[in-house]
């Protein structure tokens, strides 16, 4: 009598099908680090400290972002989490002797996950702000990323200024909330959770353009040469910086000196090469702002 | 109380665009849920089975999923649907399913004597359906629709969560936390604003239910 039992037969095919396409994805944290094993030579921290008792757990957790190439990414062909983020957070698992294991960050989360201890450490392309500073700590800047605007080629965008009834694709939580509601009030803006459904949203026409960091932008014209950057000054200049629970002193100055070592030994330069330059042909020193000065600049 | 007393803005424009499309949406589900269970009582069999195609489809994929499916889907797709159209068509066809299945089970409690009486009185197939099975039908399914028009309230915040990103009391809630970064209280009075619009909606049910239900 009732034709729903064929239906369902049909339906259970198709899902065993498709399930079967989808097969063999394995989840791989974290992956490809030479600095997996402790090494016999790092440093032993008390166990009252962050880093000791990070050390007893054998492992930092650190947040990243999924899908921000180049800075934070899972690699489509490989699952490992990779990007200029993700070196950093290596270098400093491997100054502990850690394994380091990335879960994701999005921007808007990230701050609760520190609070609540979800993670130990986020480098999630997270922009160094007053406002922020009030509920977390931060290491001193390590890049600097400017304030962009990205379009379709000759999309008629020639500035913040035009961007006045456009559909404008940013990340909720994000500091281009705040700076497009000052700098484009009559743009209207589309709030989403990932950079990914911003490069989606432009691809299908649902936007006309996405504002956030240059190197993010870089990252989508690398996927989709038919965008462009708009010419013409940055709209801000964003210090990106670690972010680790407020107070924790200790882990701060720990951090910034492995952020030192990093800049100075050579490694910074190496990932930036890696990760930007050889994209953008562009070349960049270090950071050699400090948290403080990025923060007085801002206030 | 400053969370929401500072941003009542937000939390007001969100609540407005909630209410818009989930009473769209809800327009859409009732009909189009209205006509499947048609389908799904008529007496030919191919109608049958479109129905029950319709329902299996709408009922069985995530409202996520068919989100992503009628917005950047379909724009790919060359069609220029915008979001509020995306949203309130996605939404409204995933609950007319299940409006369609509760109409059904409410057209299978009206007994067989009724729908015979009716043709021996000379009634058309479709006219035993509207005039006489049907009405008796809504009135016994009243309960079960308030259910799914609470249920699709509450989904809606679904809507402003995915890629269509509709500025809606999650949106907006999200928004005020991000700024304030007072969670807990940034997402109660979204849970507040959600409850004033499913509380409106148990109201009016137990309003139509108190008029036509049958008592027993």
């Amino acid at each position: 009598m009732q034709p729903k039992r064929p239906i369902a037969l049909l339906w259970l095919c198709v899902l065993v099908l498709v399930l079967g396409a989808c097969g063999g994805d394995d989840e791989e944290q974290g992956g490809g680090g030479a600095s997996a094993t402790p090494a016999a030579d790092v440093e032993r921290f008390p166990a009252s400290t962050t880093m000791g008792r990070i050390q007893a757990k054998k492992e930092i957790t650190i947040g990243v972002k999924y899908d921000v190439p180049p800075f934070g990414f899972k690699n489509p062909s490989s699952n490992a989490i990779e990007g200029f983020d993700v070196d950093f957070g290596k270098a400093v698992a491997a100054k502990l002797g850690v394994k380091p294991r990335f879960v994701e960050a999005i921007s808007d989360n990230r701050i609760p996950f520190i609070m609540d201890g979800t993670v130990d450490l986020v480098l999630s392309t997270m922009t160094i702000n007053p406002e922020r500073a009030e509920e977390i700590g931060f290491t001193d800047p390590y890049f600097i990323a400017k304030g962009r605007i990205l379009q379709k080629k000759d999309g008629g965008i020639t500035g913040v200024d035009s961007l006045a009834g456009k559909k404008v694709c940013t990340a909720l939580g994000s500091t281009y909330e705040e700076t497009l509601k000052e700098q484009a009030p009559d743009a209207k803006l589309t709030l989403v959770d990932t950079y990914s459904e911003c490069l989606e949203s432009i691809q299908n026409g649902s936007v006309d353009a996405v504002s956030t960091d240059d190197v993010i932008l870089t990252g989508m014209i690398i996927q989709d040469d038919s965008l462009e950057l708009v010419d013409g000054e940055e709209l801000t200049t964003e210090p990106y910086g670690g972010g680790f629970k407020k107070g924790d002193r200790e882990f701060g100055e720990f951090l910034n000196g492995v952020l030192d070592e990093y800049e100075t030994g050579g490694a910074w330069a190496k990932a930036y090469e890696k990760w930007l330059g050889q994209y953008t042909g562009e070349r960049q020193e270090p950071p050699t702002e400090t948290l403080s000065e990025v923060l007085e600049a801002a206030a | 109380m400053e969370v929401l007393t500072d941003n009542l803005d937000d939390f007001a424009s969100g609540l407005w665009v909630t209410t818009r499309l989930v009473g769209a949406a809800f327009l859409v589900a009732v009909v189009l849920g209205t006509l499947v269970a048609a389908l799904r009582v008529s007496e030919s069999r191919p109608l049958r089975t479109l129905g029950g195609l319709y329902v299996e489809t709408f009922r069985n994929v995530p409202l996520l999923v068919l989100l992503f499916i009628t917005f950047p889907g379909l724009r790919r797709g060359g069609v220029d649907i915008n979001a509020w159209t995306a949203g309130i068509v996605a939404l409204g066809l995933y609950t007319s399913a299940y409006v369609a299945e509760v109409l059904r089970s409410g057209v299978a409690a009206v007994s067989r004597g009724q729908r015979e009486a009716g043709l021996s009185l000379g009634f058309g197939q479709v006219a035993v359906l509207r005039r006489i099975v049907l009405p008796q039908a809504f009135r016994t399914v009243i309960g079960p629709l308030g259910s799914i028009t609470i249920a699709m309230i509450k989904n809606s915040a679904i809507v402003g969560a995915s890629i269509v990103a509709l500025d809606d009391v999650l949106k907006e809630a999200r928004v005020v936390n991000s700024a304030t970064f007072q969670t807990t209280e940034a997402f109660f009075w979204a849970a507040v604003c959600y409850l004033l619009l499913t509380l409106t909606a148990t109201a009016a049910f137990r309003g139509l239910e108190a008029r036509y239900a049958i008592r027993r």
